[in-house]
């Protein structure tokens, strides 16, 4: 079983290196510049089948108005990616969030806080962390530098879109 | 009852009469079915719906499109625009790809081939050539969700590989929506052909897939209708799974058996036979035109056979040729020493007479030809030879100068668009040449030399030899050589000496061995040798033994005319040696000189430094008595006159060497600039006709020298100073050292170097302070210490000092008690002369005043608080002293003397004894005391109130005296 993942997030959230190491890639970073997206695969073994998760990196763009949102038709859940040494890219990654979801409707996501190597900078704080936990969204604290918990994510988007 | 059901189902019939009322009145139920209609629709089976609605649907269009077909077509417009386009599109570049193909196989084998298959067949012929030209192979299919560009399946031929399918799926939706979004496309149908290079991207949009095919090669345009098939199938059998598609494609199996009919699809090439029909039908055609071309052909071939040759020939250049009516025409240059074009005809088949030529004459740069006028113009020597080499044409061998340079001007001249004409590898022989020309010149000179015999002679090997006879008084044959050019090193001679006899040689014979003087004549006369003049005795004698020899077969030698002068003679050859002697003496110019009535007259100019003219007579044999000289003296320029007359001007200092090198005067050494400078100034004079005065190797020491004697200047200046003995002094290193005694009275040594020019900051002075004994530094200090009122004088009288004039009695008293001490030195001080003056009542204040002292501590120059009554008290009697001073008519003064006790250095003890004066005046003058009537002065230790026997100092000695003086 395959299926489209979007990753969102905001400039130089690290989405790219993310998934650098953990997916199966034969296009190079470079279509994300010229075409605006590079597409990654990362196959999930769940204990019933395998989810073969397509994912989709768009150019990360602070500039929200620039997001080309039809990329994301077709889509079964979304990894948002937060860089967690800055609290701007919450809200970015929210934002993208919502437009994606205007258009095309409501659909499973991960919420990642990247770059958890980097404590010293840390910007989020647990309370909104833990508020952001309430609302029963499936939260990561990753690091694309150790790998923490990135496979654990992908993991849990995977049987998220599986059902 | 009609209450009771009013009351029971009241609420109902109202209802029900108004449900009814609604389903009566058409228009209340319209709007109320309209309400719900939509969601009814919504909720209705989707099969059953679409059967109820289809018959009322078509009718309805059916009825819109009678009434106003305009309507639905607008409707439709969008829908079927793009797909209008697309079609057309496609059968368009069908009909162009038939059109190519049709073109490029119209004129070929498989052209004709296909062309009789189209016959036979009935096709056309586009259709027959694509079928054969289009070589392709489908070697992916993608079947692709339109929504997610998830890979729904996927397809591939025979060896043909990919990378992973499903991320290329989903890269080709990407880069679908990419092109859409970057262009602002709004069509639904996406990409259609993607190419690179042998590979085609072909993909056709279906409603929830899309299908693409990767195609290598050339295919037909007909493929997209098969693809497009295949995909309509694909939609029609799995419509639901396909919308439903939801990235789990196990639904979708079948899919790939569908997918496999569009990967088979290719057209390979296949091999042709040889067109035999073809090659001899073309051939039937060929050799009966071939035939009839052939023969007019030959005589043109033959005529350009002529012009090719002569196109090649060197020198001729072919510019226009033409065959016209079996005619030849040719026109060009040619060079005068090419082949004749007329005789280059002879065997190539052409008739001379239908040539027809036009040559202009021209010169050829082509080596050889330029070889050629080489060899005409410059007639190279037979030792020289001229050739061709990689068209420089190249010149070896030997030459005379006179030939390279021709050649060399040649070869310039050829520089100018000709071929390279290398004359280096020519040697110039003309050194050899000439050589043995010169031998020539000198062996006839040789044979025309009277008294020289030239037997044999040769040239051999760059040497020359030559031997023969010669007289010994014959001109040298070796200094004949002089001039010829000759090398007399390369000249072998060999030759015997003979006395020729004739009369010439004889004479010259004579010459040589008698010496005759000069008032002789030696000549021939008709085959005699004649001598005719005045000779001394002795050589008569000589002459006439020379003709006695000369009888025996000479010429006869007449010395008849010869007088005998000889003590006259004599004379006149020592005043001869004298005048030569004279002559040759540096710095005497002989400017005229004779002989007379026995007497020596001598005229000329000498220098004051060249020898004299009259001592040189001694021993001449020369009576001076008869010598008359007239010396004008001058200057000579010889240098070493000049040398003389420098160093006697110029006193140069010991450190200066003068020599003469060369004819040049030259100064070497180390001199002060004031030295240098007049040296320069003699050089500059020198400069008009003297010989070179060099003084560019003189140092100038003068900084140093000029410190030197500035600091001996200072030196002595120091030691005419009284009061100072100087002890040591040196200069060392550009730094001066001083030690001595000093009276503190004398002048003070750094002071005195004030206009000397001696830098302070280089002298380091040692000063021992001493009283000197001089009386006149006595005085001073008497002066000083007593403060002798004005109406005493002290002077020196013969080493004494003598006091005169008027004073008071306290004041002689002190005098006295000085003289009594300068006593023990040897001194004197004579008071005898003084009298006694001094108002009473002054007397009195003034003793009380001089008795006192204000003391300090040991090292300070302010006295301690102690000691303010006494100062105090001291001012008071002082104003007092003034006042009444200036009362009786005279001025009252008061010496204020520092004294300090005797530790430390003597330096610093005036310096404290004069600070404490200082201090004293200025306390006082506080107090009111005119600062006028306030002298100040330091003793050191000098006048001390007690001998000091303790080593701490006295404290009594550390004092501040005063003394009254009256004027």
């Amino acid at each position: 079983m395959q299926k489209k993942i979007c990753m969102l997030g905001g400039f130089a959230v690290g989405k790219t290196s993310l998934v650098r190491r953990f997916v199966q890639s034969i296009f190079s970073e470079t279509y994300l510049t010229t075409v605006g997206v590079k597409i990654d695969k990362k196959s999930v073994v769940l204990p019933d089948k395998t989810v073969d998760l397509i994912l989709w990196d768009l150019a990360g763009e602070d500039d929200i108005g620039s997001f080309r949102v039809s990329y994301v038709r077709g889509a079964s859940g979304l990894v948002l990616v937060v860089d967690g040494t800055r609290a701007a890219t919450l809200a970015v990654a929210l934002t993208l969030r919502e437009r994606a979801e205007a258009e095309f409707g409501a659909m499973p996501f991960v919420l990642l806080f990247n770059k958890s190597d980097l404590a010293d900078r840390w910007a989020i704080s647990d309370s909104e962390i833990n508020e952001l936990r309430q609302l029963g969204w499936k939260i990561y604290l990753t690091s694309a530098l150790s790998g923490e918990c990135v496979d654990d994510a992908f993991r849990q988007l995977a049987s998220m879109v599986a059902k | 009852m009609e209450t009771l059901r009013q009351l029971l189902v009241g609420r109902e019939i109202s209802e029900l009469s108004r449900v009814t009322h609604l389903l009566d009145e058409p228009e209340q139920l319209a709007s109320a079915v309209g309400g719900v209609l939509p969601s009814a629709a919504a909720r209705a089976p989707h099969a059953q719906l679409g059967e109820a609605l289809a018959p009322a649907v078509e009718r309805a269009v059916q009825r819109s499109i009678q009434k106003s077909p305009r309507t639905l077509t607008d409707i439709l417009y969008p829908v079927f625009l793009p797909a209008i386009r697309k079609s057309i599109g496609e059968k368009i570049d069908q009909t162009f790809q038939s059109l190519n193909e049709t073109l490029r196989h119209i004129f070929t084998w498989h052209g004709l081939k296909w062309r009789f298959e189209a016959w036979r067949t009935g096709a056309s012929f586009s259709e027959v050539v694509l079928k054969h030209s289009l070589v392709y192979r489908v070697e992916h299919v993608f079947l692709i969700n339109r929504n997610s560009g998830l890979l729904i399946a996927h397809v591939t031929a025979d060896n043909a590989t990919s990378e992973d399918p499903q991320l290329i799926s989903s890269m080709l939706s990407a880069i679908q929506d990419f092109v859409k979004d970057s262009f602002n496309e709004k069509e639904q149908s996406g990409l259609d052909t993607i190419r690179f290079g042998e590979l085609r991207l072909w993909s056709e949009v279906g409603p929830f897939a899309t299908l693409v095919a990767v195609i290598r090669g050339n295919p037909p345009e007909e493929l997209h209708e098969i693809v497009r098939d295949v995909l309509f199938r694909i939609h029609d059998e799995y419509s639901q799974a396909l919308e439903q598609f939801d990235g789990d494609s196990s639904q979708l199996a079948g899919i790939e058996t569908q997918l496999h009919s569009c990967v088979e699809l290719k057209q390979e090439d296949s091999n042709q036979g040889f067109p035999w029909l073809v090659v001899a039908a073309v051939l039937l055609v060929l050799i009966p035109a071939g035939g009839w071309f052939f023969l007019s052909w030959q005589s043109g071939q033959r005529w350009q056979a002529y012009v090719s040759r002569l196109s090649t020939q060197p020198g001729i250049i072919v510019a226009e040729q033409k065959l016209r009516d079996g005619q030849f025409y040719i026109a060009g240059l040619r060079d005068p020493l090419a082949a004749d074009p007329q005789a280059l005809l002879s065997g190539t088949q052409v008739d001379p007479a239908r040539v027809h030529s036009q040559w202009q004459f021209y010169q050829s740069l082509e080596p050889q030809f330029v070889l050629k006028r080489l060899t005409a113009s410059l007639t190279p020597p037979k030792s020289v030879r001229l050739s061709i080499v990689e068209d420089r044409i190249v010149a070896e061998g030997e030459a005379p100068d006179t030939w390279i340079d021709r050649a060399r001007a040649a070869a310039r001249q050829l520089e100018a668009g000709g071929p390279v004409f290398d004359i280096s590898k020519v040697r110039d022989v003309s050194p050899e040449a000439r050589a043995a020309e010169h031998w020539q010149t000198y062996v006839s000179r040789l044979e025309a030399q009277p008294g020289i015999i030239v037997a044999q002679q040769r040239a051999s090997g760059g040497h020359f030899y030559i031997s023969g006879l010669r007289d010994p008084q014959a001109a040298d044959p070796q200094a004949l050589l002089s001039g010829t050019g000759v090398d007399p090193a390369r000249v072998h001679s060999q030759w015997q000496f003979y006395q020729s006899l004739e009369p010439e040689f004889v004479l010259k014979r004579l010459t040589a061995s008698l010496a005759p003087p000069k008032s002789v004549r030696l000549s021939i006369v008709e085959d005699r040798i004649v001598a005719e003049g005045e000779a001394p005795d002795t050589w008569i004698d000589r002459a006439r033994a020379a003709a006695r020899q000369l009888s025996a077969g000479g010429p006869v030698f007449d010395i008849s005319g010869v007088r005998d002068v000889s003590p006259e003679a004599r004379a006149a050859e020592r005043w001869q040696a004298y005048v030569s002697r004279l002559s040759t003496q540096p710095g005497i110019i002989v400017a005229e000189q004779k002989l007379r009535d026995g007497q020596f007259y001598i005229a000329g100019l000498r220098d004051p430094l060249a020898a004299d003219p009259q001592a040189l007579l001694t021993g001449t044999q020369i009576d001076p008595a008869r010598v008359h000289s007239q010396w004008q003296f001058y200057q000579s320029l010889d240098p070493q006159f000049v040398l003389k007359r420098l160093m006697a001007s110029l006193t140069p200092p010991k450190s200066v060497r003068l020599s003469i090198v060369e004819d040049r005067i030259v100064a070497e050494g180390e001199a002060p600039d004031t030295w240098i400078d007049r040296a320069r100034a003699a050089a500059r004079q020198l400069e008009a006709g003297g010989p070179v005065f060099d003084i560019s190797k003189i140092r100038d020491v003068s900084p140093e020298a000029r410190a030197a004697e500035h600091w001996q200047t200072y030196v002595s200046r120091l030691e005419a100073q009284p009061g100072i003995i100087v002890a040591q002094q040196r200069a060392s290193g550009g730094h001066f050292y001083i030690s001595g005694l000093r009276d503190p009275q004398a002048a003070d040594p750094q002071a005195l170097l004030s206009g000397t020019g001696v830098d302070p900051a280089r002298v380091h002075s040692q000063w021992q302070f001493y009283q000197s004994l001089d009386p006149k530094f006595v005085l001073k200090r008497l002066v000083a210490s007593l403060a002798p009122p004005k109406s005493v004088r002290l002077t020196i009288i013969q080493d004494r000092i003598v006091a005169m004039g008027e004073a008071p009695a306290a004041w002689i008293n002190r005098a006295r008690v000085a003289s009594q001490q300068l006593s023990a030195d040897g001194l004197s001080l004579d008071i005898s002369e003084l009298r006694e003056l001094t108002p009473q009542e002054l007397t009195h204040l003034r003793d009380a005043i001089q008795a006192v002292g204000i003391f300090f501590d040991s090292g300070k120059a302010v006295p301690g608080p102690e000691q303010l009554p006494v100062l105090d008290k001291l001012a008071n009697q002082l104003k007092e002293l003034a006042k009444d001073a200036r009362e009786a008519g005279v001025t009252a003064q008061f010496m204020l003397t520092g004294h300090s006790d005797a530790t430390g250095r003597e330096t610093a003890n005036v310096s404290i004894s004069a600070a404490r004066a200082e201090t004293v005046r200025a306390l006082l003058k506080k107090r009111g005391v005119d600062p006028e009537l306030l002298l100040v002065r330091g003793a050191g230790t000098f006048e001390p109130a007690e001998t000091e026997i303790s080593r701490t100092g006295s404290s009594a000695n550390r004092r501040v005296s005063v003394t009254v003086s009256f004027h």
